[in-house]
């Protein structure tokens, strides 16, 4: 804690008032100001010039009824539901390396994990891109090779999607149906070092005799990590949980790169924060995209909200 | 030591051998677009057709055609071998080409397209330059305003900073979704449009909340005695940090530092927005535009990415220890 002071000294040490004035200045004109001229904003038909006209609520009403931003909701749901299932992997991950008995194999696992950042995260997505084309892709050609591909439209005539044919290749990024399923293949098998590297700093703090008296007790490895493991990343878990879903609920970059400014064909890979983007840079509608970023943000509050008084993450 | 003790406790029956091979299996699926940019960015559109999995053997097979017209020299035409050419020699086609008269191969390290490279670094180079100089100086200011804002909130507890660190911490809730619509017309208004320091500034202000929240604790875990020496010694606020918190809060730093500069290496929404011209572009904007512009000739494209990954393997070769404990740490501290 930082040390009190008295009122006195307070007063002869007011050049420390000096050290916080930049960061101040910094955030309110940068951080505090845009978010209020985005609420003010959002009243007013704006065009982002000099002109603007106060329409009260009419932005809201009309977001209300707009069919694009309920549906890119309805994607967006379905993206955390996504990465939800795209965690499970990073934490499987980290258990099976802090099993490991070599120290030396844990760290040298840990080095290999970090190897993939070096790849900046656009370029990761552009490779992703390139994997996704239909014929030169990686992925196609995975398919075809491993005979994946005839077992895929096999599934299709039985099921009847109309999306995977024997003498086409696959438009993974061009089919609107194959848009979601191709943003959850994307980054597989989806082992986040960052996760990976926080789940394990949690697992560290099991004590050795700990598994000791569970290997007495003939507890099995699946039950290990259902009593001991799970429990102790729960924290980390949470944590990580609680800001994937306000990342995916604000992120839109990822489908900006995959799919482009029109949330790829059909729209289906449109989200919320998309469409705050498409309306206000390609429409020109900026008192309509401040609408928009209100809604998504009174919703992300929500959660926010909802987390610190739920979800108690204990330091 | 510990593995020792494990491994005398009834662990025998579970051997790690399994648990290797499942790591090592996803690894490698981790590692797999690393390996095809790499392989794929010495390739030509030719020879990556023909052989898109494999890195490309020295070898050269040059193919000599008699001419389709009679009376003309005959055709000789060059191109990459495959591996079974380098492994089982040329076997004929399966459908014989007669026109072919010769094929010969011949060790060659030609086949490996280095213009691929020179042609990344002319395309994407600039690109990188802007992109290191936004981040090193952003890096660089936004860190250093927060320590001297983390010292202000750590050394005493002034009149007025639980208000301040308030203001501070309201903006680690509020997600700054809504804030690029206003941001960009803000920048307008002050003639930062299209130029570089309207990222830097920005990405000053974005810094400020997590960087002091995480020095500010970190400080205040100092043993005050250090700080009280000092200023017995007649040390002014300025010589305090210099002479105790840098030195001492030199790996959280460099941390912070690294996950700055990755931050800003990474970013794109906001160039994207900001930047207009050319010479201007991040290597964001610059990959987004690489994308729409070119007729795809993946070996180029790959070795673009590969040239803009470089500064990163740069820092991570220097700083990988920093980087994988300072995760962890970082982790454990929340």
């Amino acid at each position: 804690m930082a040390l009190p002071i008295s009122r006195h000294k307070a007063l002869r040490e007011w050049k420390l008032y000096f050290f916080i004035l930049p960061s101040l200045l910094f955030i309110g004109v940068f951080s505090y100001f845009p978010a209020g001229s985005a609420i003010y904003h959002s009243f007013f038909d704006w065009q982002g010039g000099d002109n603007k006209q106060l329409i009260g609520f009419e932005n809201f009403s009309r977001a209300l009824h707009d069919p694009v931003l309920w549906s890119s909701f309805g994607t967006v749901s379905v993206l955390i539901v996504f990465n939800l299932i795209k965690m499970i992997p990073a934490i499987l991950m980290a258990v099976l390396i802090h099993r490991l008995k070599s120290d030396r194999a844990q760290y040298g696992y840990r080095v290999l994990l970090v190897v993939p950042m070096i790849v900046p995260g656009l370029v990761t997505l552009f490779i992703w891109k390139f994997f996704f084309d239909p014929n030169l892709g990686v992925l196609n050609n995975v398919l075809d090779f491993t005979g994946l591909k005839t077992v895929l439209v096999h599934l299709d005539q039985f099921f009847g999607w109309d999306v995977f044919f024997a003498n086409a290749p696959i438009g993974w990024l061009s089919q609107p149906a194959l848009i979601l399923p191709s943003l959850f293949l994307w980054g597989f098998p989806w082992i986040g070092a960052v996760g990976v590297l926080i789940y394990l700093a949690g697992l560290q703090s099991i004590g050795q005799e700990v598994y000791e008296a569970a290997e007495l007790d003939g507890v099995g490895p699946f039950q290990k990590f259902l009593y001991i493991e799970l429990p102790l990343i729960l924290t980390q878990v949470r944590l990580s949980l609680v800001l994937l879903i306000i990342g995916t609920l604000k992120d839109y970059g990822l489908q900006l790169v995959l799919l482009g400014d029109t949330g790829g064909p059909g729209g289906r890979g449109m989200v919320p924060g998309l469409w705050m983007y498409n309306r206000a840079f390609i429409a020109g509608e900026f008192g309509y995209a401040c609408a928009i970023g209100m809604i998504l943000f009174v919703f992300i509050l929500g959660l926010t909200y909802l987390n610190n008084k739920y979800v108690r993450v204990d330091k | 030591m510990s593995a020792a003790l494990n491994d005398s406790v009834g662990s025998r029956r579970h051997r790690d051998w399994p648990k290797h091979l499942v790591l090592i299996a996803i690894l490698c699926i981790e590692l797999f677009p690393l390996y095809m940019m790499l392989q794929v960015s010495m390739k030509d559109n030719a020879s990556f057709i023909q052989n898109p999995w494999l890195p490309q053997p020295p070898y050269a097979v040059t193919e000599v055609r008699s001419a389709p017209v009679a009376g003309q020299p005959d055709v000789v035409h060059n191109r990459t071998a495959t591996w079974t050419e380098v492994l089982h020699g040329i076997t004929p086609a399966l459908v014989p080409d007669p026109a072919l008269i010769s094929a010969e191969k011949h060790f060659d390290l030609g086949v490996y397209r280095v213009g691929n490279l020179v042609n990344g670094v002319k395309i994407v180079g600039p690109y990188v330059a802007n992109t290191v100089f936004v981040a090193l100086t952003g890096t660089f200011l936004s860190l250093s305003l927060a320590i001297f804002g983390a010292y202000f909130f750590a050394r005493y507890r002034m009149p007025f900073a639980g208000v301040l660190w308030g203001a501070f911490m309201l903006l680690m809730l509020l997600p700054g979704v809504a804030n690029i619509v206003p941001l960009f017309t803000l920048l307008k208004d002050l003639g930062l449009l299209n130029t570089l320091s309207a990222l830097i500034i920005v990405g000053i202000a974005g810094g400020q909340v997590f960087n002091i929240f995480v020095l500010r604790n970190f400080i205040e875990d100092l043993p005050k005695d250090l700080f009280e020496a000092a200023e017995m010694d007649g040390a002014s606020h300025l010589q305090q940090i210099k002479t105790v918190v840098l030195p001492l809060a030199a790996p959280i730093i460099g941390t912070l530092a690294i996950l700055a500069f990755l931050g800003k290496w990474n970013d794109f929404l906001l160039p994207l927005i900001v930047l207009r011209d050319k010479e201007l572009f991040t290597l964001g904007v610059g990959l987004i535009y690489l994308d729409g512009e070119y007729v795809k000739q993946w070996g180029q494209i790959m070795s673009a990415y590969f040239i803009a990954s470089i500064p990163l393997i740069i820092i991570f070769l220097f700083c990988m220890r920093l980087f994988v404990r300072g995760l962890s740490a970082g982790a454990v501290k929340g």
